[in-house]
C-alpha cells in the first residue's frame, strides 16, 4: 500500500492529478450582493455584515472544525475570524472576493491558534447526521466486501478525525478546503497563498499521508 | 489521441485512493447542533456590535471608506498628492514674497547697546571694550509723561 511519505519533496510532484470528486463544485461567492453589502457594513452597517455571517458562519464553522476537529475550539475560531474581519473591513479594498479573504482570516487564525496550544487537543466532535445512512458511499464502506466493514462509525470517525489532525498544517490545509468543502484549486491557490501547483502536490501529499495512516482499515 | 490516452491514465482510480474519498466524503454528515450554532451567531453579532461601538474613526479610516479611488487607484492619490504639495509650496513661496515686501514684525535698534567698536577693533587689532560705569542703570525712573519705565541705553549713561 502506502508507505512513509516524503512531506518535503512536494515540488517534485507531477501535477496532473484529477479531482476525485468532481461534483464538489463550490457556488460562485463573488456575488454583487456580496459587495453591497461590504460596502455598507464598511460604512458601518452591522445589518449588513449580520448578513454577511448568516451567509459564511457554516462555512467558516466547517473549515474551522475541520482543521481543529474540536468543536470548541471551532466555535471560538469562528467567532474571532468574524469579529476579526469586521475589525479589518475598512482596509478590505475588494480586490479579492469577500469570499476569498474571510477564508485566509480563517485559515490564519486557525493556524496561529493551533501553533499558540502546542500540545495537540482531544477530539471534540459532531454528530453525524442520521441522513449518512442514505449516503451511496456509506453503503459502500459497509457493504460486504469493504475493508470497512466491521468498524463502527464512531470508531471510524475517531480514527479519521485523528489521520486528519496528524497532518501538517498547510496538508490539512488543502485536504479540509478541497475534498470536504469542495473549492476549487484555483481559490485554494488565492486563499493559502500558493500555486495551483503547490495546492495540488499538497493535495496529493496529504491523501498519500492519511491513506498511510489509515492503512490498517484499508487493507 | 496521444492527450487522451493520457488524460485515461491520470484519471484511473486507485481504490485506496477511492476508499479515502468516501470516507472524506463521510465528514460532511458531521453535523453541528443547531442550537449551539445559533447561539454562535448571536455571540458574533453581540462582540461586532460591541466592536463598533467602541471603534473610534481614525482619519486614515474615514479616507479610506469616504473616497475610496484615492486607494483604489494609486495614481490618482498619487496625483492628488502632487497637487496638495504643489499648493502648500505655492503659499509659502507667497508667503515669503510677502513677508519680503511689507515691514512687519518686531525690529530692535543697536543704539544705546553696548557693542564691540569694530573699525577701533580692526585699526589696533585689539578689542576695544565700552567702558562700564560703575553703577549701571537698567531703567529710568518714570518722569512725566504716561509714567512709562524707560531703559536706559548703555551710551546715554556713559556721556
Amino acid at each position: 500500500m502506502v508507505g512513509d511519505v516524503n512531506l518535503d519533496a512536494e515540488d517534485d510532484l507531477p501535477e496532473e492529478e484529477e479531482d476525485l470528486l468532481p461534483e464538489e463544485v463550490p457556488e460562485e461567492d463573488a456575488s454583487p450582493q456580496d459587495t453591497e453589502l461590504v460596502l455598507k457594513a464598511q460604512r458601518g452597517d452591522v445589518h449588513a455584515f449580520d448578513e454577511l455571517v448568516e451567509r459564511y458562519h457554516g462555512k467558516i464553522y466547517g473549515l474551522t472544525y475541520n482543521m481543529t476537529s474540536n468543536r470548541e475550539d471551532a466555535e471560538d475560531l469562528t467567532q474571532e475570524v468574524f469579529v476579526k474581519a469586521f475589525e479589518a473591513l475598512p482596509r478590505f479594498q475588494g480586490k479579492s472576493s469577500f469570499y476569498t479573504w474571510i477564508y485566509r482570516i480563517a485559515v490564519n487564525k486557525t493556524i496561529n491558534y493551533r501553533k499558540k496550544r502546542n500540545r495537540k487537543r482531544a477530539l471534540s466532535l459532531d454528530q453525524f447526521d442520521q441522513e449518512i445512512k442514505m449516503d451511496g458511499s456509506y453503503h459502500d464502506l459497509t457493504s460486504k466486501g469493504s475493508p470497512l466493514r466491521n468498524i463502527s462509525l464512531s470508531e471510524l470517525q475517531i480514527k479519521l478525525n485523528e489521520a486528519l489532525q496528524n497532518l501538517s498544517e498547510k496538508h490539512r490545509t488543502v485536504v479540509v478546503m478541497h475534498d470536504m468543502q469542495g473549492i476549487p484549486h484555483e481559490d485554494i491557490a488565492k486563499v493559502v497563498g500558493a500555486s495551483v501547483g503547490t495546492v495540488r502536490s499538497r493535495l496529493f501529499y496529504a491523501r498519500r499521508q492519511m491513506q498511510a495512516e489509515l492503512s490498517e482499515f484499508m487493507k | 489521441m496521444m492527450g487522451e490516452n493520457k488524460n485515461q491514465e491520470t484519471t484511473a482510480e486507485n481504490p485506496a485512493d477511492v476508499l479515502l474519498q468516501q470516507l472524506l466524503h463521510l465528514k460532511r454528515y458531521e453535523i453541528p447542533d443547531t442550537h449551539r450554532m445559533v447561539k454562535n451567531k448571536q455571540n458574533i453579532m453581540r462582540l461586532v456590535r460591541e466592536s463598533s461601538s467602541r471603534k473610534r474613526w481614525s482619519l486614515s479610516d474615514l479616507i479610506e471608506v469616504n473616497i475610496p479611488w484615492f486607494f483604489a487607484e494609486p495614481r490618482y492619490g498619487i496625483a492628488a498628492l502632487f497637487i496638495v504639495f504643489a499648493g502648500l509650496q505655492f503659499v509659502g513661496v507667497n508667503s515669503q514674497r510677502q513677508a519680503a515686501h511689507n515691514k512687519m514684525g518686531i525690529y530692535t535698534s543697536d543704539q544705546g547697546l553696548a557693542s564691540l567698536d569694530a573699525s577701533m577693533a580692526a585699526s589696533t587689532n585689539r578689542f576695544t571694550y565700552p567702558k562700564i560705569p560703575n553703577n549701571l542703570q537698567l531703567f529710568a525712573s518714570p518722569s512725566g509723561g504716561d509714567g512709562t519705565i524707560r531703559p536706559v541705553g548703555l551710551r546715554e549713561q556713559s556721556q
